[in-house]
């Protein structure tokens, strides 16, 4: 099975993996070798590959993610290894996420969806600080 | 000795020129390589998205969402400028500036006080603060290498200003890649957006300027004859690969609607995304052009001058050997 991660910027990865987890918007769905087609919306969190024994984590940020012929693309704003989030600085994202004004009903969406970008980052941040 | 001497400063000073024309066209090859490679790099997630839009039009997904709704009053709006913090590019400043100066006039007298004017890029609000006007907001970050965060940024602002009321229309004007011997300036309106995505948004940035219809001047020949020069040279990475499908049943998590809702603001920050890297590639094909026509131009010049150097030089040995013979006559 192949994983490919396609941010605007670039393809960040392109690898071979046995087991995919990532974050949809209503929970982690887990993907394995054959899995039907897919479609689906990407959540904030954590993107694990698992290849081999080796298990790679990267912090994603919403987007699509689409199965098909065993090929796992997901296509997402950002994604940032998650070695490469740091704790402080999330907690300071968090902080001025939720400053953010909510007046009216799309307001108030785009100030939720920075709001849980910024929890899942710290999400990740402390579970590496754990490990 | 005098007028020699002259011509022979003249062409040393040509010469250096041609020394750093020469130079800029090389970095502006190079700088164009990286462009286009970030261009290429971006378009691949342009194709992956639109045919994600056409995999949920199969599936029967329609689009309703707030960016796509023209506000019911249109009292503000925004135009962007992409121009280039630095100058020595040709046309392409100019064909920028003058195309906004006249758009932004009439901006003006349609919405008076609700119109806002954001440049990006020094040459252009240099050139509208020397005319009087002053930009509302300025950028000079952008560069010929736009990093998806930075526009990114912008869009979001943009995305919310549209949201609160304060933005009814964004419109644009940029330098549109067609073809690698084909630049064309444009304005578009990108909010509210008419359409979402399609074919028409994905740039073939590796396609032969040669499979375009219709005459060519000179002049594009000349452009086309550079730019596969240092295609050659540089050997361009090939194009993202496309996806060929039929109709596969896909499973939709959460549902069709709710990824096709989700795209759309995707479907814009993309968009404004691709308008500044075309502007970025363009920029480098304008430099490489211009500076490729100065160094010839230079090259032209040095020959010409040569040849008066030689003729005054040698006006001037025949001018000395009449005077000896004349000098020895008078003597015998």
């Amino acid at each position: 099975m192949k994983c490919i991660v396609v941010t605007p910027d670039k393809t960040v990865l392109d690898v071979e993996a046995s087991f995919v987890a990532l974050p949809l918007v209503d929970g982690e769905i887990g993907i394995g070798p054959k899995h039907t087609p897919i479609i689906g919306r990407l959540g904030y969190g954590e993107l694990r590959i698992k290849s081999g024994s080796d298990t790679k984590a990267y912090y994603v940020e919403s987007g699509f993610v689409e199965v098909l012929n065993d090929v796992v693309t997901l296509l997402t704003d950002s994604a940032i290894e998650a070695s490469d989030i740091d704790l402080d600085s999330s907690q300071q994202v968090l902080t001025e996420a939720l400053a953010k004004p909510a007046h009216n009903e799309a307001l108030t969406t785009l100030k939720e969806q920075s709001v849980a970008a910024a929890r899942a980052q710290r999400r990740i941040a402390q579970k590496r600080a754990l490990q | 000795m005098a007028k020699a001497r002259a011509l022979d400063r003249r062409r040393r000073s040509i010469r250096n020129t041609r020394k750093i024309t020469r130079t800029m066209e090389l970095v502006a090859t190079a700088q164009f390589k990286r462009a286009m490679d970030r261009a290429v790099a971006a378009s691949s997630y342009t194709q992956r998205i639109v045919s994600l839009v056409n995999d949920l039009a199969h599936a029967g997904a329609s689009v309703t969402h707030p960016l796509l709704e023209e506000h019911a009053e249109t009292k503000n709006a925004a135009l962007l400028v992409l121009t280039a913090n630095r100058g020595m590019c040709g046309g392409y400043n100019t064909n920028m500036i003058r195309m906004s100066m006249a758009r932004w006039k009439e901006l003006q007298k349609e919405f008076g006080e609700g119109a806002v004017l954001e440049i990006s890029g020094k040459r252009g609000f240099s050139a509208f603060r020397f005319r009087g006007i002053e930009p509302h907001q300025t950028y000079t970050q952008f560069e010929d290498k736009p990093a998806y965060e930075e526009v990114d940024e912008l869009a979001t602002r943009y995305i919310e200003g549209y949201y609160a009321g304060k933005i009814d229309r964004l419109e644009i004007i940029y330098t549109r890649f067609v073809s690698m011997s084909k630049q064309v300036p444009v304005h578009e309106i990108l909010l509210p957006m008419t359409r979402l995505i399609s074919d028409e948004d994905v740039t073939d940035f590796v396609s032969k300027p040669s499979s375009e219809g219709g005459k060519k001047t000179e002049a594009d020949l000349k452009k086309e004859a550079v730019i596969r020069a240092a295609q050659s040279r540089l050997s361009l990475s090939g194009k993202a690969n496309i996806r060929e499908g039929g109709e596969i049943p896909f499973d939709f998590y959460p549902s069709a609607q709710s990824v096709m809702e989700e795209i759309v603001p995707s479907a814009f920050r993309i968009k404004l995304f691709k308008c500044f890297l075309d502007a970025g590639v363009n920029e480098q094909i304008a430099r490489m052009v211009a500076m490729k026509a100065a160094t010839e131009n230079a090259d032209q010049i040095i020959s010409m001058l040569n040849m008066a150097y030689n003729r005054a030089r040698q006006g001037q040995i025949t001018n000395e050997i009449l005077e000896v013979i004349g000098g020895a006559n008078a003597l015998g």
